[in-house]
């Protein structure tokens, strides 16, 4: 089952320390590791702070990270994930204090400009849709609410959704249509959309185990570039890669169905997945480990296959709680840790 | 010939007495069972009406007093729009129209009505997405609550 490329590694490029407690969640700025800009990676912690990180403009794989800034002293609970804006100047931050901070740099500083209150305990997850128009969050308390952004930084709630049963670990728009899914303690997944006439948010499909869905937590979900596929991973120590029709679901919606599970490769609950704009899927996981994923080229006709590239044991010292590939510079993947580490890898061949 | 009817109706006669002298004891368990559900059934029912009444009352009043309270929130709003209409954003006046069709549909006369869960359940979403856009437009730091009688509590779960 285990399928090693020989040629492919993942190297550790760096390793970032200076949170004092667990690091929950990265975010990659969209906006940077372009054009001359260096990348910058936000990390968020159990130490109540989101830390920047930013490469010296002169190093790429010289290991040259350094802290740029540490927000601080606004939070009052753990930040539990953070998500920048697609434009790249905002900054929303999900914590256990049951509030969103919404921060924008401003000179060498982040400032907390926002602070949305609303839910009733710890907020999970945070997401901006495509157009960074609306921001989406969900919480403990098993809802899941949705934010207009409008003019002056100003920020309205337009829907409280009910539907889950449980805790919901996660949400994530759809990269190009405004259709937000989320995950949940409940092993479902839902799909919620506007009501073209009402303007009313609903859910308008539930993957759970009667559609082939998770037995147990679904932890985290991630598209690939192009939309139409989506994968989830689970406390059932599974992924399971989801299919749409593309062209329907550019039109606003179209049902997604089941195509492949990826069992056996994982022993342990699988914390975070992300999919890269090359195709390759990593996982963190309660082992310590990472892994990657990429669709078999030589489909077979039941549907996509996927082989596992690579499995980096021992990537931290604890649970890996995150993984995120840098959307620009495609090869350069980050980590996060309960081992209160940052890890800066390089996904290459071997020289 | 004539010997064997005696001695079956002897027989007879010998396994009738034996029914009769089993029959109480067997109808005594049959008929204390038969006494103590009737027993049973009379203070059941009793008990039955006296806790119906209770919890009728216990939970018409939540009921009551929490759409009461929505509607005179909506009350409230309505007017401030009336009086001056932008003071609310279109999202705000659009939800409070929604609690205000919802509070109209709510079968408060008939509480086995399917659509009474929903319908709340709605109201107290459209609740709190108002009072959240209401309270981050006032710069002030007062939330506003419904703080009914009995407040739900969550169970608590481990941090993840």
């Amino acid at each position: 089952m285990e399928l090693i490329d020989g040629n492919l590694q993942l190297k550790e490029i760096q390793k970032l320390e200076g949170h004092t407690d667990r690091v929950w969640s990265l975010a990659w700025n969209p906006a940077t590791g372009v054009a001359g800009i260096p990348a910058m990676l936000a990390s968020c912690s159990g130490d109540k702070t989101v830390r920047i990180w930013q490469q010296t403009p002169s190093g790429r794989s010289s290991g040259s990270w350094d802290c740029k800034a540490v927000l601080e002293e606004t939070h009052t609970r753990t930040v539990r994930s953070c998500a920048w804006s697609p434009s790249g100047k905002l900054l929303a931050t999900a914590s256990f204090d049951a509030t969103i901070g919404i921060w924008e740099q401003i000179g060498n500083d982040f400032e907390c400009i926002s602070t949305l209150e609303g839910h009733e305990n710890e907020v999970k997850s945070v997401s901006w849709n495509s157009s960074g128009s609306l921001l989406a969050t969900c919480s403990r308390d098993k809802s899941v609410w949705i934010w207009e952004v409008l003019p002056g930084n100003e920020f309205e709630c337009v829907s409280v959704l009910q539907g889950h049963t449980q805790d919901v670990k996660m949400v994530q728009w759809h990269p190009s249509v405004d259709v937000l899914f989320s995950c949940s303690y409940d092993n479902t997944v839902k799909i919620w959309a506007e009501d073209g006439d009402s303007d009313d948010w609903h859910c308008v499909q539930t993957l759970g185990e009667p559609n082939n869905g998770h037995s147990s937590t679904v932890w985290a979900l991630s598209f690939n570039s192009t939309g139409d596929k989506m994968v989830t991973s689970s406390d059932d120590l599974t992924l399971k890669i989801w299919g749409t029709d593309r062209q329907a679901m550019n039109d606003g919606f179209a049902p997604w169905k089941h195509l492949c599970t990826l069992a056996g490769y994982h022993d342990r609950t699988i914390f975070s997945v992300h999919w890269s704009r090359e195709g390759v899927i990593a996982s963190g996981a309660a082992d310590d480990a990472i892994r990657l994923f990429v669709e078999n080229k030589d489909g077979s006709i039941d549907g996509p296959s996927y082989n596992m590239l690579l499995k980096k044991e021992k990537a931290h010292d604890m649970d890996v709680n995150s993984v995120q590939w840098n959307n620009t510079e495609t090869s350069l993947l980050a980590s996060a840790s309960d081992d209160g580490t940052v890890k800066i890898w390089e996904f290459a061949s071997v020289p | 010939m004539q010997a064997e009817p005696a001695k079956q109706a002897a027989a007879d006669s010998d396994s009738k007495y034996d029914e009769d002298i089993f029959d109480p004891s067997l109808n005594l368990e049959e008929t204390h069972v038969k006494e103590g559900y009737k027993d049973g059934f009379h203070d059941g029912l009793v008990l039955g009406q006296q806790e119906g009444r209770e919890v009728g009352l216990k939970v018409g009043f939540e009921v009551g007093e929490e759409i009461g309270f929505y509607c005179g929130c909506v009350d409230v709003w309505n007017s401030a729009i009336q009086a001056k209409s932008s003071c609310f954003t279109p999202h705000v006046q659009k939800n409070v129209k929604q609690m205000e069709e919802l509070i109209k549909r709510y079968p408060i006369l008939d509480p086995e009505n399917e659509s009474v869960q929903d319908i709340m359940d709605s109201l107290r979403a459209k609740f709190k997405a108002v009072s959240a856009s209401l309270s981050i437009s006032s710069s002030s730091s007062m939330k506003l609550e419904y703080d009914g009688l009995l407040k739900s509590s969550g169970a608590n779960d481990l941090e993840f």
